[in-house]
């Protein structure tokens, strides 16, 4: 990186980091540092609530998993609008007239104590093992990347962000998380602009878009159903539905964002504008994905994105058959180039026949090109059983350092920093409150001062810090880190939700009867999940399932051993 | 500053309503994606 791209990335980082120390400074009670004052207008909430779900691993997967398998990740947010309309009807209202600090404070109002610390002892595994990856995904690629120790980078995002969120609290996270989302729709739109400026002359947008879709690259819906296929229409509206339900209905680290909204109405509009705003966001980064997958027919792409594994590789005994490898990918790269070029030309003359033709014929060299990668894998896991063969979250950094002009390179490399800060930070401040709020305050010391408790807060902020950057620096290889957060979510959130369920419509069940069926749920959707039965994103809605059938049966049972004992 | 008495979302009239323009916009946008997909496929 050159020097201007170094100015660019610690000016824009620590400009935000400025704003949202200075927008929180002043004294602050446990209501201002935990929700803000709930005084945040919609906006501010709605790009907060984003900026929580999109973390750095979205920037970098997303366009890494367009480039290797398509469009069809983009159906996973299907269900998001859904779920939006129905926690404004059903949690909004009733999270703000409790005026909770938490999610589960509520669940002890309706239940009792133990399946309040239940559902936060859960939250709180989950949310802490994600944060750890959260910090660590782009750690591990901006090291890569800008040739750093993986620990520094750690040390840098993880340190900045404990900072700031110990001293401003929410609101120091909102009013970052503000600038933060402009200053990353800002960046990814002109790398959009960038990727289409690089392509050849004759291929313009549409075109790149049409020469992908003939590779098989465009494929954002799929109606055929598969229960282990987590990206067709139908596990995205059911499973996404449930998830995200389940993410921004118990998650106390989208509940946070939203409660600090100033009514119902306007924690209400955020979310529905989220609703609104995601899926198009997500669609439009995987197209940034599809784009690059089309420059990368005209330019040689590396023969592997993580250039950390193809040295290593280099410098083992295999050398001999790497270089054979990378001799038949500058072969097939060259056939591959001829046959998209005829395809390009058949796209001009809209000759429907020789388009077909062509795209089997750029379908079978873009198999062959990837066939010679499973070669390289192979030797990779052959040299070192530990080597981490999956290079998708590399792909898109490697292709703005190495082809977008000085100054673009260090904002774009500013966005993932800031979107690992973005979401660490909402973790960090819900890991404090409900530490706080549902364990401390509720088991610990029920009559401290506020004050007392501002400072438990700023010091649990700083104790989850240091846990989950002790645990991205510990953090071992993972294949693709967007779906790793996804899968851990996908194990606890269908069982929270069923908690929450449970609370709201099914009146007749009492806290003893959820709190077993919990912990029985939990059991059955980690077998199923440990054994790969069903595609991660059914285990919520499995989860949620199981809760509410589990505590209508034992509920059932324990009101007919009762009516017994009462005959008796 | 912020009329917290003022709940009604914009454009429309009630939240109702609101709720229907999602789900509009939703089958909107996952038909435009199949077009999408069929178009450029």
């Amino acid at each position: 990186m050159s020097y201007i791209d170094w100015a660019v990335l610690l000016v824009t980082i620590l400009a935000i980091i400025g704003y949202g120390v200075y927008k929180s400074r002043g004294e602050q009670s446990m209501d201002a540092y935990l929700l803000g004052n709930q005084s945040m207008p919609w906006y501010t909430v709605c790009l907060s609530v984003m900026a929580t779900q999109a973390s750095a691993i979205t920037f970098l997967s997303a366009p890494g998993l367009a480039y290797t398998s398509g469009m069809s990740f983009v159906q996973f947010y299907f269900g998001l609008p859904l779920a939006m309309i129905v926690l404004c009807v059903a949690f909004v209202p009733i999270f703000h007239r409790l005026k909770v600090y938490t999610a589960y404070e509520y669940l002890e109002q309706r239940f009792d104590l133990n399946t309040r610390a239940l559902t936060a002892f859960l939250f709180l595994i989950q949310r802490g093992l994600s944060t750890g990856i959260t910090i660590y995904a782009p750690s591990i690629i901006l090291s890569t990347i800008l040739n750093i120790d993986t620990t520094i980078t750690t040390l840098f995002i993880g340190g900045l962000v404990v900072f700031y969120t110990v001293y401003g609290g929410t609101k120091a996270v909102s009013y970052t998380q503000l600038l933060q989302m402009s200053i990353i729709f800002c960046g990814m739109f002109a790398a959009g602009i960038m990727v289409v400026h690089l392509l050849p002359g004759n291929v313009g947008f549409e075109k790149a878009i049409s020469i992908a879709g003939k590779m098989g690259r465009t494929n954002a819906i799929d109606f055929n159903f598969d229960w282990k296929n987590p990206y067709n229409i139908w596990s995205g509206i059911i499973g996404g539905f449930f998830l995200q339900l389940s993410y921004f209905g118990t998650d106390q680290s989208q509940v946070g964002r939203y409660l600090s909204g100033a009514s119902v109405g306007q924690s209400r509009l955020a979310l529905l504008m989220n609703g609104l705003v995601k899926i198009p966001m997500q669609f439009l980064i995987l197209l940034i994905g599809v784009l690059v997958f089309t420059f990368y027919q005209y330019n040689k792409a590396p023969l592997f994105f993580n250039s950390y594994e193809l040295n290593k590789l280099e410098k083992s005994e295999y050398k001999a058959e790497l270089d054979k490898i990378q001799l038949d990918y500058n072969n097939a790269f060259a056939t591959k180039k001829v046959e998209v070029e005829k395809l390009d030309k058949a796209l001009d003359a809209n000759d429907q026949s020789k388009i077909d033709l062509q795209r089997i014929a750029v379908k079978k060299a873009d198999e062959e090109t990837k066939s010679i990668r499973k070669e390289l894998t192979d030797l990779m896991t052959k040299n070192d059983e530990k080597a981490n063969t999956n290079d998708n979250n590399y792909i898109f950094l490697s292709f703005v350092t190495q082809y977008l002009p000085k100054g673009l390179i260090g904002l774009l490399i500013a966005i993932i920093f800031l979107a690992s800060m973005g979401s660490t930070a909402s973790a960090l401040n819900s890991l404090a409150s409900t530490s706080v709020v549902d364990i401390y305050k509720r088991l610990i010391n029920k009559d401290a001062t506020d004050r007392e408790y501002v400072k438990a807060s700023r010091w649990s902020t700083i104790i989850w810090g240091v846990v989950c950057i002790v645990m991205a620096l510990f953090a071992s290889k993972i294949g693709n880190l967007l779906e790793a957060v996804n899968i851990l979510g996908s194990f606890i959130y269908g069982t929270i939700l069923g908690v929450f369920v449970v609370a709201f419509y099914l009146k007749s069940v009492k806290g003893k009867a959820v709190f077993y069926a919990a912990i029985l749920a939990e059991i059955i959707v980690c077998i199923l999940g440990f054994n790969d039965v069903v595609a991660f994103l059914w285990l919520n809605v499995i989860g949620c399932l199981l809760v509410v059938i589990f505590a209508l049966v034992v509920q059932g049972l324990m009101g007919e051993k009762a009516t017994d004992l009462q005959n008796n | 500053m912020i009329n917290k008495n003022n709940d009604l979302p914009p454009f429309v009239k009630t939240w109702k309503q609101f709720y229907i323009l999602l789900v509009i916009w939703l089958i909107i946008l996952i038909a435009s994606f199949y077009a999408f997909t069929n178009y450029f496929q």
